[in-house]
């Protein structure tokens, strides 16, 4: 019913002490409420004039305040420890992201990740007020009442708890067997529940296939038979709503004539009996509202198990190890042995058996057909993949991966897309530098090309740039990342990953124009299919199946005639 | 309010299935009488049992319409929720063919799809809103309405200004407290909405910006950023909380107000003699069980701005369709295409596309365009297709304007994009959209022609398989492999091709542009592309740029004859 380790997070176990004393005292209000209410009909019954009404009246009134001033103070209490508890299981889950990195994303998704930031915290938010309110309610209220109600009538008494386990017991009977229908039918129920937005979106293509018209008839014909499947597995979901609505209703009305009859045969006198039937109702009321959101916790507590799935897988450690390489010289060296890297969750090596030595600025291109182990070798490099086996040495220092912050403060990392910050577009060049000068930005810009498209720009560096906000080109998009890279002269490593498989190929050509000063007095790993990249690189990792099969300059891969030579007449096809 | 009034999402549906509605309200009603019932009949049965009658028939009557009751509510409240939903479900099923026939009239839709695919998701979202709007807000707040019409009637039967007092209570319930709780929390549900969508702003450069916020290693900033909006959507959800506590501690005070008042009116009524002071208990008892269907009134209606701003947008959707000129149909096979003396731009504001653009494309013909992005090589297609209208000058099919060939338009015209769409149904249907008569024989022929017979073996249903959404289960060269099937299903003439191969390596990129040409030998192509891989297939290359074009012949010609495509050329050959 609760996961365990919603009790140990920080405060849950003060917090249930302090709803359980606020609960305890509930349960007396609740318990006075009706007493008193009890207490001033039997004494109108008994042709009493008003002013003897007025102390149970009262009595009555201050019950029911309390009663309700509690909740409210209940409300309190779990509102800011839920919000406090959930907003510390965001902060985690977001240090959990930084540490694990991209990698966790690509397994995850990234919908999935930033619904779960979102989504998930106030699922979780919501799941904790209910859960412990309720929970704790049904523990509590229902049970006072009870041994007052024994006290009162033990026939009433046992009849309520009779009906208990009988309602439990049919609401986990038709669960079930909602489950099941619903599992049943899950598939298809899926397809039809998407297929609205499937139209939708493939609307473009409809027309174009010249049957947008007739397709309308199969949008309501499609969502009709949606209602039929929903209204099936409805009729049984609802059910157990209506088992748990039978029996308590039907137990008031059993107690009700339990009373009438002992009443009539003097068995007992009016006020324990009126007391008896007006409690009977808030006996059962903790366990009707523990139900009625159960669907909610349902979902609360299933954001709550994911987001402590992440939050318990291992993270990279000894993250400051690496001290031999504040800054990439032309002296430097970087050395792979043997190393294997596998994605997480996957069995086999992505990497297999990696071995080679850089020294200084060297400019190496990567090439591999798709699915090869290009990304997964920049991915490596970047630190953000941890090898399996292997040696890693930077400098001669040996390091379990690269996920150093020295070694992540020294490269500039250039993917397919770069993505652009919700910011200016001179906070996303100063990304990786935020304190540097306005000058400097712009020198950077100026470098990397952006001048003629910023000189159209009303607000200049100054526009504001990513979701929501202006839109920018692939090559331009580039060209800012690029400008990071011409503004943080301490970062000499280029890890570039297919920077310009997108961009059509008068573009890359002003790109290429841009890009090659840059890689002077830098060291660069090129991962890319475009082959006349090739005439820039003095040396060449050729991967194959995640194997690192030739390396060597163009000249001799070329002379060897073996995978090189073989991918690349391959990847060039046909010539004019 | 303002929405409701030229409302035709919301209110023509409630007249549609107005039979059903009005069994819903009385089911719901039916529901809370019951639950008032057993109370007040349990409350008579053991006063008057209390009074100990000489004859056991006596309560005979009570005892058996407490069970009655007992049963009744659960009954009718089960019937309700089922017939509530049902009702729901099929006005959404009517909500559902409008939403689609109204954006599939929309002209404009066309050209905003590929900019604002959010937006459909949106509007679904909206009738998904539509359905919590009955189910939540009108159903309970028109029950709790009769219910109280009900109650102070009867009530004043007995005592006319007694029956005020109840009425003048239950109104602050039913009628002020909601009105205040939109008016005060109105403006705080616009609030939260923006700031979710600012959260999730930053929640998403935070997750796709990831590998640069660990490059940079400001992980204080990254932690920090979100912190403001956080904050602020905390304050927001607070003080919205606090009022609804206040409001709801308000509601139950005012039902013990009216219990009390209920008291001391039976008190004043029914102690002139013992038989009428045995309706006290069922009076003052009935009231609570009807607290549940007026206590909610509030927190529906609250609901009610975010529900409106989608009402609105519904509402405002006014498809843009355009006049056709009479529609014909060309009789012979298509035998040229012609842009005449095009002038395009997309609003006055913007740059000019196209100027005096001409181009002849004979019947068979393999056309190749090519140019910087920007320059219009898309708009070229969409002028083809008709969705598009110059400014002047005009796109002729055997002479005749594209524009009086729309509905024939399906029959001669087949396009291939970079993203085609499958849907989410099997690779069979999917295909088969491209002609609906199509028999199973002929689209395994397709499949095999596109070479893709040796895929459909093994999957697990075959050519049955389901493709999962937007065709997940393919890779991207096999997503276009499965379009061109359906594409050579409809069987057009004409097919257009917008960078089919973007995104793909260069291996998959040229089997893929070698199957292409191969199955479209027969048919005039004009394809988009952004390099020149393959450049080869075509008979016909065209350069744009600054809507005029620059470079024009076939490839071995301009290979021999111009150094910029001899250069483009080779670069992409990495020669």
């Amino acid at each position: 019913m609760i996961d365990k380790r919603l009790l140990r997070l920080p405060g849950t176990k003060k917090v249930l002490l302090m709803l359980a004393g606020l609960t305890i005292l509930q349960a007396f209000m609740i318990l006075f409420q009706g007493k008193y209410l009890a207490q001033a009909i039997v004494n109108s019954w008994r042709l009493k004039a008003l002013a003897w009404q007025y102390q149970a009246m009262l009595f009555f009134f201050l019950a029911l305040l309390g009663r309700h001033l509690l909740n409210w103070l209940k409300s309190h209490v779990l509102d800011r420890y839920a919000s406090k508890a959930s907003a510390a299981l965001r902060q985690q889950l977001l240090t959990k992201l930084f540490h694990l990195g991209p990698s966790l994303v690509a397994k995850q998704g990234t919908g999935n990740m930033v619904t779960m930031a979102l989504e998930g915290t106030d699922q979780v938010e919501n799941y904790m007020t209910l859960i412990l309110n309720k929970m704790l309610n049904m523990m509590i209220i229902p049970w006072i009442l009870l041994i007052y109600i024994f006290t009162l009538d033990a026939r009433s008494g046992w009849t309520l708890l009779i009906v208990v386990p009988i309602v439990i017991l049919f609401m986990i009977i038709l669960g079930f067997a909602a489950r099941d229908k619903a599992d049943k039918q899950y598939a298809g129920y899926q397809q039809l529940a998407n297929h609205f937005v499937d139209a939708l979106r493939g609307l473009a293509t409809l027309k174009l296939l010249g049957i947008s018209d007739k397709y309308a008839d199969n949008v309501y014909q499609v969502s009709e038979s949606y209602r039929k499947q929903t209204m099936g597995v409805l009729r049984i979901a609802v059910l157990s709503t209506f088992a748990l609505d039978f029996f308590t209703t039907l137990s008031i009305a059993v107690v009700a004539v339990f009373l009438g009859l002992a009443l009539l045969n003097g068995q007992m006198a009016l006020f324990p009996a009126l007391a008896t039937l007006i409690l009977a109702p808030e006996f059962f009321l903790p366990l009707r509202d523990f139900s009625s959101d159960y669907h909610a916790t349902l979902d609360g507590k299933n954001a709550m198990q994911a987001m402590f799935t992440i939050l318990e897988l291992p993270q990279p450690q000894q993250r400051q190890l690496l001290t031999a390489a504040p800054t990439w010289t032309a002296d430097s060296q970087l050395d792979f042995t043997n190393v294997n890297v596998s994605y997480p969750g996957s069995n086999e090596a992505d990497l297999a058996d990696v071995s080679f030595s850089v020294r200084g600025y060297r400019k190496i291109g990567v090439i591999g057909e798709s699915g090869s182990g290009k990304s997964t070798l920049i991915n490596t490099l970047g630190g953000f993949l941890q090898p399996q086996q292997g040696d890693i040495r930077v400098n001669g220092q040996s390091v379990p991966h690269l996920s150093q912050e020295q070694w992540q403060q020294n490269f500039v990392y250039l993917p397919q897309k770069p993505y652009l910050f919700h910011a200016t577009i001179a906070d996303n060049i100063a990304f990786y530098q935020p304190e540097a000068t306005a000058a400097a930005i712009e020198r950077a810009a100026t470098k990397a090309g952006l001048h003629e498209w910023l000189a159209t720009l009303p607000d200049g560096l100054a526009t504001l740039i990513g979701e929501g906000a202006r839109g920018v080109s692939g090559g331009q998009g580039q060209r800012i990342a690029l400008a990071r890279a011409f503004l943080d002269s301490q970062r000499r490593i280029l890890l570039l990953d297919e920077p310009t498989a997108h961009l059509d190929i008068e573009t890359e050509v002003a790109l290429k124009e841009t890009m090659t000063p840059l890689f002077a007095d830098h060291l660069v790993f090129f991962a890319t299919h475009r082959l006349h990249w090739m005439q820039q690189m003095d040396y060449v990792f050729v991967i194959q199946h995640g194997r690192l099969v030739e390396q060597g300059t163009p000249a001799e891969l070329q002379a060897q005639n073996g995978a090189y030579v073989a991918l690349m007449a391959q990847m060039r096809g046909e010539t004019l | 309010m303002k929405q409701l009034k030229h409302d035709t999402w919301v209110k023509p549906y409630m007249t549609k299935y107005k039979g059903l509605l009005a069994l819903i309200l009385v089911l719901g009603l039916v529901t809370f009488i019951c639950g008032g019932a057993l109370m007040f009949t349990s409350g008579y049965l053991i006063s008057k049992a209390a009074t100990k009658p000489e004859n056991i028939l006596l309560i005979y009557v009570p005892v058996v319409l407490v069970r009655a009751f007992g049963i009744g509510r659960p009954v009718f409240r089960y019937i309700e929720r089922l017939t509530s939903h049902n009702w729901v479900l099929k006005v959404t099923s009517d909500l559902r063919k409008r939403l689609y026939q109204t954006l599939a009239k929309d002209a404009a839709f066309f050209q905003q799809h590929f900019k604002t695919g959010d937006i459909l998701g949106i509007l679904a979202d909206d009738l998904g809103h539509l359905q919590n709007l009955y189910l939540r807000t009108i159903f309970p707040t028109l029950i709790s309405w009769l219910l109280y019409v009900i109650i102070v009637i009867a009530l004043g039967l007995f005592n006319w200004f007694f029956a005020l007092a109840i009425a003048l209570l239950l109104a602050i319930i039913i009628f002020i407290l909601p009105l205040v709780s939109v008016a005060v929390l109105g403006a705080r549900v616009e609030r939260h909405k923006q700031l979710q969508q600012e959260l999730y702003t930053d929640m998403t450069d935070d997750v796709l910006g990831l590998s640069d916020w660990v490059v940079s290693g400001r992980q204080a900033d990254f932690l920090a950023r979100p912190q403001p909006t956080l904050k602020a959507a905390r304050q927001n959800t607070v003080t919205t909380r606090h009022f609804e506590w206040r409001r709801d501690f308000l509601i139950q005070l005012i039902f013990g107000v009216v219990v009390v008042v209920l008291m001391i009116w039976t008190n004043q009524q029914f102690t002139t003699n013992q038989s009428l002071a045995n309706w006290i208990a069922a009076f003052v008892l009935c009231l609570f069980p009807l607290v549940d269907a007026f206590a909610p009134v509030s927190q529906g209606v609250e609901e009610w701005p975010l529900y409106m701003s989608s009402v609105a947008r519904l509402n405002h959707l006014q498809p843009v369709t355009r006049e056709l000129p009479t529609q014909q149909t060309l009789s012979q096979p298509v035998a040229m295409i012609d842009f005449q003396q095009i002038d395009f731009k997309y609003a006055p504001e913007l740059p000019q596309i196209l100027q005096h653009f001409n181009l002849h494309i004979a019947a068979g013909e393999k056309v190749a365009i090519l140019g910087p992005s920007g320059t219009g090589k898309t708009t070229l297609l969409d002028l083809l297709l008709g969705e598009l209208e110059p400014q002047a000058g005009q796109v002729t099919i055997n002479q005749v304007p594209i524009a009086a060939l729309q509905q024939q338009r399906a029959q001669l015209i087949g396009m291939l994009d970079q993203k085609p769409f499958l849907f989410n149904t099997t690779v069979l249907n999917n295909i088969r959209l491209g002609n609906l008569a199509a028999s199973d024989e002929a689209i395994m022929a397709a499949l095999q022609a596109v070479e893709l017979g040796p895929l459909m073996q093994r999957l697990p249903a075959g050519a049955n398989t389901v493709v999962e959404e937007a065709g997940a289960r393919f890779s991207g060269g096999e997503q276009q492999r499965l379009a061109l099937a359906r594409i050579l299903i409809q069987d057009a003439p004409i097919i257009l091709l917008d960078e089919p191969t973007v995104g793909l390596d260069p291996i998959t990129e040229k089997a893929l542009l070698n199957t292409i040409f191969n199955v479209l030998a027969d048919k005039t192509v004009i394809w988009v592309t952004h390099h020149l891989q393959g450049v080869e297939h075509a008979d016909q290359v065209i350069f744009l740029e600054h809507g005029q074009i620059v470079m024009q012949g076939s490839p071995h010609e301009l290979y021999r004859t111009n150094e910029r495509f001899r250069k483009l050329y080779q670069l992409d050959q990495g020669l």
